[in-house]
């Protein structure tokens, strides 16, 4: 059994070496984070194989929770009626053992404690079992997301006797769907703490293989490097142009090019241009020119030089946003778009 | 190969509970009137079919158990105890169908299924509770919704089928929906999704260019309306295809003919065909010559999982008696399988003459016989030995079997735990032909009758000895060579015959067969 994960930078070809990792004969588990992640590797799967081969399941995670390791053991047991992201109050706390402590009055079960029901209900056996039986190869998209109690299921499950290979890229680190109370709350805060989990559940660490973007020009990497302060080299040498722009003239011109994306910290909806959320453009491998819009904040945190002292979630956002860019990428001040702005 | 492994159902018809397992390739159903063995068929055929429509087009109330129905009414009453419907399909292993596989069934166990469960909707409890309280018999079915969900309980819809079937009921052969689902499922076994795309599209082609050639003058003739054939969903290939043979369309054939020709076709071996044939009464209209056709194509059919229920003995005992599921009427919860049934004799069964197999296996208690002069006189017999009493009110059936053969039907009766009399001669040696031999089989249940007098050794010599008198009156006129004994045993039907006839009832019955019959209506 092969069983390895590996940490990659933004734009290194994580996905493409998924897609290139799958065949038509072997049975394929392939599970990432997010919906947006889910359709893009299937886009890419269809790009491939000309079609989407049946022996290829694709799943977002939180489906493959519900649906393949809930439902089938527990639905008419728990009489459910499906899976709801709200949080789930503090109080009344309820035990472990309360199965009101995993689903709303309504009978709608919590995301973030799916996983530590399913494992207090002693099924990861089950759970293990019904993967072994049903496919070959394991593959893990966007493993940096896991946190709370979906990352001690996810290297529990890890124990199924088939080939696994689990890719992410640690600093991308956004969405806190997981999140539960204290489980691993800090999960993400040392990655060296964070790879010695996986190599205690055994799997092989791989952090060489995909160390160098092949999206990123040398000018973005060195950007992020410096300012962001997460190390990403470039593939090669090219260049392009990065730079702070804040004459309300050229912003406009930008705000208006249908060529550059231009990617919101929040909100973008509001604002009638090609545009799109920081955390939301992860696995977008399609734009070419990036416009960073950057709130008061983080203009300030510019100004003062560098985005390193800056919230830490924010900064793994700015970070997916700016590594976005396969040519030229523009940062620009929130303010001078406040114009153009829907409310 | 997939099948069905199992069935389970819960208030479904006359089932309050019925578990069954299944063969993988052979299942014959047999059982009284209203066993209930079209529930069975119809049971599969829903949830295959996975078809809302179908269970609305029979109504609930025709599907739910009438027993659980009145005793909810008559109960308490309380919303909690409102009846839930269950059929659920066990299936073999589908590989890949992992969502199928799951322990949302009955037995809370990893199965690969599917199931229809129909049980009140949770958001009108306030409205059936309102219903409930007024006192009136009515069922709130229309407050119950129908669900086809697999093992996993996600829904099932009939594009995910695991498998392909086909219901083919006899006794609405002729009828225009059923021909017209036939036609369809037939079509869809024989051509692949693909083709069936492809026939569809070259159909509205064709039609088109009909329209344009054929009624090109008429519209020219015309300005804004015009001419247009139909190519709407209700005039497709799928609803125009007819099946022809030798390009006689066969829904223009006798009825007889219909069901051969729809269920020899049905049975053949071909590439995207059937997994699954349901054969409602295969016999219905069909002759001794191609019922016997009939069941050649049936034991031939290979890669098919078949579930025959039939009245014959014929289909079943040719077909493979040890595949009879048995249903009951008095106890439809319980049906018995002739699985444990000794090769030896199934395939004797298949063998012999035919017989009457099917009615000792229903039946709770039975005489056997060995002949037919026997078998004439056993009802008037009986009547003498207990006088006021018949063998239809007692539940006594009279099976006359070759007297080679009691042993098997006696482990049948065995099997089944029927109350079994056997009525044979001593043939001289009582000791060894009527004690000895059945010494694996007498019972409780099963007891051996014959005269212990060697002399007597058979029903006529018995007869005449116990009624001289008669047998002289009726026999002895006209007797040159022969005695009157001696003539009797040279015709025996004739005889028992003519005794039945004139003196049916001033005979005295042999001691044995006095003691056989008190002995089986204890």
């Amino acid at each position: 059994m092969d069983k390895s994960v590996v940490f990659a930078v933004a734009g290194s070809g994580k996905t493409t070496r998924l897609v290139n990792g799958l065949d038509e004969v072997r049975r394929f588990l392939l599970v990432t984070y997010t919906q947006a992640n889910h359709d893009n590797l299937r886009t890419k799967v269809i790009q491939r194989f000309g079609y989407l081969p049946p022996n290829i399941a694709i799943y977002t995670y939180f489906r493959f929770l519900h649906s393949f390791c809930y439902r089938p053991f527990l639905r008419s047991k728990k009489n459910t009626r499906g899976i709801i992201f709200s949080v789930p109050d503090r109080f009344p706390a309820y035990p472990l053992t309360d199965d009101r402590r995993y689903m709303s009055p309504g009978r709608w079960l919590y995301a973030n404690r799916l996983a530590k029901f399913i494992m207090q209900s002693g099924l990861l056996e089950a759970v293990v079992a019904r993967i072994e039986k049903y496919f070959d190869v394991f593959f893990v998209d966007e493993v940096q997301d896991f946190g709370g109690n979906d990352f001690n299921f996810l290297l529990a499950i890890s124990a199924a006797q088939v080939n696994m290979s689990f890719v992410g890229d640690f600093h991308q680190h956004t969405f806190d769907t997981s999140r539960d109370g204290n489980v691993n709350a800090n999960l993400h805060e040392n990655f060296d703490a964070y790879k010695k989990k996986f190599e205690r559940a055994r799997l092989v660490v791989d952090t060489d293989s995909l160390k160098r973007s092949r999206r990123c020009s040398k000018s973005v990497c060195d950007f992020i490097t410096e300012k962001i302060g997460i190390d990403i080299q470039a593939h090669d040498e090219r260049t392009s142009v990065v730079r702070y722009e804040d004459d309300p003239a050229a912003v406009a011109a930008l705000y208006r090019d249908p060529g550059t994306v231009k990617l919101f910290y929040k909100e973008h909806q509001k604002y009638e241009c090609f545009s799109q959320n920081w955390g939301a453009s992860k696995g977008m491998d399609c734009y070419e020119d990036v416009c960073v819009v950057l709130n008061p904040g983080n203009v300030k945190a510019w100004k003062t030089g560098s985005f390193r002292a800056i919230n830490p979630e924010t900064r793994n956002k700015l970070y997916v946003a700016c590594s976005r860019a396969r040519g030229n990428l523009t940062l620009v001040p929130e303010l001078l778009l406040k114009g153009f702005k829907r409310f | 190969m997939q099948t069905i492994q199992r069935l389970v159902l819960k208030n479904f018809k006359r089932f309050k509970a019925l578990e069954l397992e299944f063969d993988p390739e052979l299942n014959i159903l047999v059982g009284g009137n209203e066993a209930g063995k079209s529930s069975v068929l119809q049971a599969i055929d829903i949830v295959l079919s996975a078809s809302r429509s179908k269970v609305d087009g029979i109504g609930l109330e025709a599907l739910f158990n009438a027993d659980c129905i009145y005793e909810f009414l008559a109960g308490m009453r309380k919303i909690t105890d409102l009846p839930e419907l269950l059929i659920e399909v066990y299936f073999d292993d589908l590989p890949g169908r992992h969502d199928l596989d799951g322990r949302n069934n009955s037995k809370g166990t990893d199965y690969l299924g599917i199931k229809m469960v129909c049980k009140p909707v949770d958001e009108y409890t306030k409205e059936i509770q309102a219903i409930l309280a007024e006192k009136h018999e009515n069922f709130p079915f229309e407050y119950y919704g129908v669900h086809f969900l697999t093992f996993t309980d996600e829904a099932f819809f009939p594009f995910k089928k695991p498998l392909r079937h086909l219901l083919i009921d006899s006794s609405r052969i002729n009828n225009e929906h059923a021909t017209r689902e036939y036609t369809r499922s037939m079509y869809a076994a024989h051509a692949s999704a693909a083709q069936r795309n492809m026939h569809g599209f070259e159909y509205r082609k064709a039609k088109a260019k009909f329209k344009d050639d054929v009624f090109k003058t008429m519209n020219e003739g015309l300005d804004a309306y015009k001419f247009d054939v139909r190519t709407s969903p209700k005039a497709s290939v799928e609803t125009d295809i007819i099946i022809t043979e030798d390009n006689i369309p066969v829904d223009s054939k006798g009825m007889g003919r219909q069901c051969f020709i729809k269920t020899e076709f049905a049975l053949r071996n071909q590439e995207h065909a059937l997994h699954v044939l349901l054969l409602e009464e295969p016999e219905n209209h069909l002759s001794q010559v191609h019922m016997r056709k009939l069941i050649e194509h049936i034991r031939a059919s290979i890669k098919k999982q078949l579930f025959v229920a039939t009245h014959s003995s014929v289909i079943a005992t040719r077909l493979n008696l040890r595949k009879v599921l048995i249903l009951s009427e008095e106890n439809p919860s319980r049906p018995a399988s002739l699985m444990d049934l000794s090769t030896g004799t199934a395939e004797f069964f298949m063998k012999a003459p035919d017989n009457n197999v099917l009615e000792l296996a229903l039946c709770k208690k039975a005489i056997l016989v060995e002949g037919d002069a026997e078998f004439i006189l056993m009802e008037a017999l009986y009547k003498i030995s207990a006088p006021g009493c018949s063998m239809d009110a007692d539940g006594v059936h009279v099976i006359s079997v070759d007297g080679t053969s009691f042993k098997r039907y006696l482990e049948l009766a065995k099997l089944l735990s029927i109350k079994v009399a056997v009525i044979r001669d001593n043939d001289k040696d009582y000791a060894a032909n009527c004690v000895a031999n059945y010494a694996d089989y007498a019972s409780a249940s099963i007891q051996v009758f014959a005269d212990s007098n060697n002399a007597r050794h058979t029903f006529e010599v018995c007869i005449y000895q116990d009624n001289q008198a008669v047998c002289d009156e009726l026999f002895a006129a006209g007797r040159k060579t022969l005695s009157v004994e001696e003539y009797m045993l040279k015709n025996k039907t004739d005889a028992a015959f003519q005794l039945l006839e004139k003196k049916g009832t001033a005979l005295a019955a042999p001691g044995y067969i006095q003691r056989a019959v008190a002995w089986i209506r204890a």
